[in-house]
């Protein structure tokens, strides 16, 4: 299984970042990391480079939900129906509810959205969903 | 050929017009008092110097004025992140914003805003050496204007400030760039004490393995004696293992000597500067003041000529001068009460680290590029040179390192990096992950201060 990642907008935080390729990597996925400070644009393209099956955004500081608003945009002009389309991290700036948060992003065009959870029980569901669990 | 190169760059509309044959003068004539090389051979303690910068004239004034009445050795000058990225402009508005409202609008002194005519008032008036700190991939301007201000000492390099600072600026120009930069600070040591050049050893500051801050810290060292300059320190910052800390600058103390002579620059001076604790910080602040209590005992034990200190605000954003300067205060009083301290060394850890270190400056000189630079480029490229958690993409960042249980930081993949089999074997043998996965530990081992 091959995965795209990397964090999004202007936020350099990295350790995070490295901390999932690695996760991911002893999963026994393919792992092609775009690193910080990535556009969504730039994930798009890594995703039709590599024919990647799933995307993993992840964001620290908070401002991804502007960096989302082109998502569906971008997925209607390109054919990535069979791609997992992942974002994780802290998604607010400031306190939210995850009641509030998982629907607004759901519809930005992610299947899968995770406000400050664990990385591994993360990325446990998104072994499962991959193998059609959930 | 150089000089109108200079012309060209300090010919900026955000500065004060450049008369070089002043600066010239200026410096010839400088007070002794502004070398820090001066300093370093006509003292027998650990200098101190804290990290410090405020936009305006006034703030930093104030600053120094508390810095100094803590009994500093050395002042800071931290520049704020618009002109670090050369955007003058911005700093140059924000400047105005924070000299209107009294609020710091920049996280550092804008030098270039100031200019070097302004700066060299409050330079000479407190007659101290001043040490520039920036994080600075074209630092040719900033320099210039340092030096012409009369501050003597100058950290960073092409591979220490680029790696844990940017994601995409091209290394090849941050060498060129600091190639600028090594010859003015050359050029300028003929005329009175040398200019000091300090590489930062932090890095990122997070589980960076020791053979890789040593082979940086030579690379840059070579690179920057390879143009002429005669005075420059090497640093690391403390590990969270005293034992790693004490090989640590055993290691490179010797390898630095080695080094230098080995290419020809026997008769340049070399110093050693440690950093405390540049992790993340307790926010309890009385765990923070004993950290830092044990980064001074780790400095004395290490014999480092230079402590860079840190606060007991770390965690919660820059300092107010005054808790900045207790400080300063506390590391000399640290100091001056550790006499006559044990030299310690361990004999099979030292082995095992310089090995690897020459393995790897091997591997760099193998490369069949025509120019050091370039063989450090294409080491970094290829992997060679690989430093864990850097933004940076041309880093490959293959390489992992762990913890071992007395919290000395150990390879637990090497990477491309050309450590034999023997020595990661030793490094493999000290590393128990407990039961706990990979990431689990690498997570506990970033906040062991915490």
């Amino acid at each position: 299984m091959r995965v795209v990642t990397g964090v999004v907008g202007n936020d350099i935080h990295v350790v995070a970042n490295r901390l999932i390729e690695i996760s991911l990597k002893e999963r026994g996925f393919e792992v092609f990391n775009l690193g910080v400070n990535t556009y969504l644009e730039e994930f798009i393209d890594a995703v039709i480079e590599t024919d990647a099956n799933v995307l993993l955004i992840s964001s620290l500081n908070g401002e991804a939900e502007g960096w989302s608003r082109d998502l569906l945009f971008l997925k209607s002009r390109f054919d990535l129906d069979g791609v997992l389309f992942v974002i994780g991290g802290n998604l607010s700036v400031g306190e939210a509810k995850e009641e509030e948060i998982i629907p607004k992003y759901k519809a930005y065009g992610y299947d899968l959205v995770f406000h400050q959870v664990d990385l591994n029980v993360g990325l446990d569901i998104i072994e499962d969903t991959l193998k059609g669990k959930r | 050929m150089f000089q109108t190169e200079r012309r060209i760059i300090t010919n900026n509309p955000y500065t004060d017009s450049f008369d070089f044959d002043e600066i010239r003068d200026f410096i010839s004539k400088a007070s002794k008092n502004l070398f820090i090389s001066h300093k370093f051979k006509n003292s027998n303690k650990i200098l101190v110097q804290p990290r410090g910068g405020f936009p305006t004239y006034e703030k930093v004034f104030k600053l120094y004025e508390e810095f100094t009445k803590a009994g500093v050795d050395i002042l800071p000058l931290t520049i704020d992140s618009n002109t670090r990225l050369n955007d003058y402009e911005m700093a140059k508005k924000m400047l105005i914003l924070s000299e209107e409202s009294d609020e710091n609008m920049l996280n550092g002194y804008p030098l270039i805003t100031h200019g070097y005519r302004t700066t060299r008032e409050m330079v000479t008036h407190f007659d101290t050496p001043i040490s520039l700190r920036h994080g600075t991939p074209d630092a040719r301007l900033l320099i210039e204007i340092a030096l012409a201000s009369g501050i003597f000492e100058i950290e960073g390099g092409p591979i220490t400030y680029l790696l844990p600072y940017s994601k995409n600026f091209p290394l090849d120009k941050a060498f060129l760039y600091w190639k600028y930069v090594e010859r003015v600070c050359a050029d300028y040591s003929k005329l009175n004490e040398p200019i000091n050049r300090e590489s930062f050893g932090p890095l990122t500051a997070t589980l960076q393995p020791p053979a890789i801050v040593i082979v940086i810290q030579l690379l840059e060292m070579l690179l920057s004696l390879e143009e002429g300059v005669k005075s420059f320190s090497v640093s690391f910052s403390q590990t969270g293992s005293m034992l790693q800390d004490i090989v640590s600058s055993n290691v490179i103390k010797k390898l630095a000597r080695k080094y230098a002579n080995m290419f020809g620059y026997s008769d340049a001076k070399i110093h050693l500067v440690y950093h405390q604790w540049m992790g993340a910080f307790p926010r309890d602040k009385e765990f923070s003041d004993s950290l830092i209590n044990t980064s001074t005992v780790i400095a004395s034990l290490v014999r480092a000529d230079k402590i860079i200190t840190k606060t007991r605000d770390e965690a919660f954003g820059i300092p107010t001068p005054e808790v900045n300067a207790r400080a300063v205060s506390n590391t000399q009083y640290t100091l001056n009460i550790l006499k006559g301290l044990p030299n310690i060394s361990d004999e099979e850890e030292e082995e095992n680290l310089t090995e690897m270190v020459d393995d790897i400056m091997e591997a760099v000189f193998n490369d069949p590029a025509d120019t050091l630079w370039r063989q450090v480029f294409n080491s970094i490229k290829n992997g060679i040179i690989d430093i864990p958690f850097s933004p940076h993409i041309i880093n490959s960042g293959e390489a992992i390192t762990v913890r071992d249980k007395n919290y000395n930081i150990r390879f637990y993949k090497r990477g491309n990096i050309p450590i034999s089999d023997r020595c990661l074997d030793y490094e493999k043998s000290k590393i128990d992950l407990g039961g706990m996965s990979l990431v689990e530990n690498i997570i506990h081992d970033i906040g062991i201060m915490l």
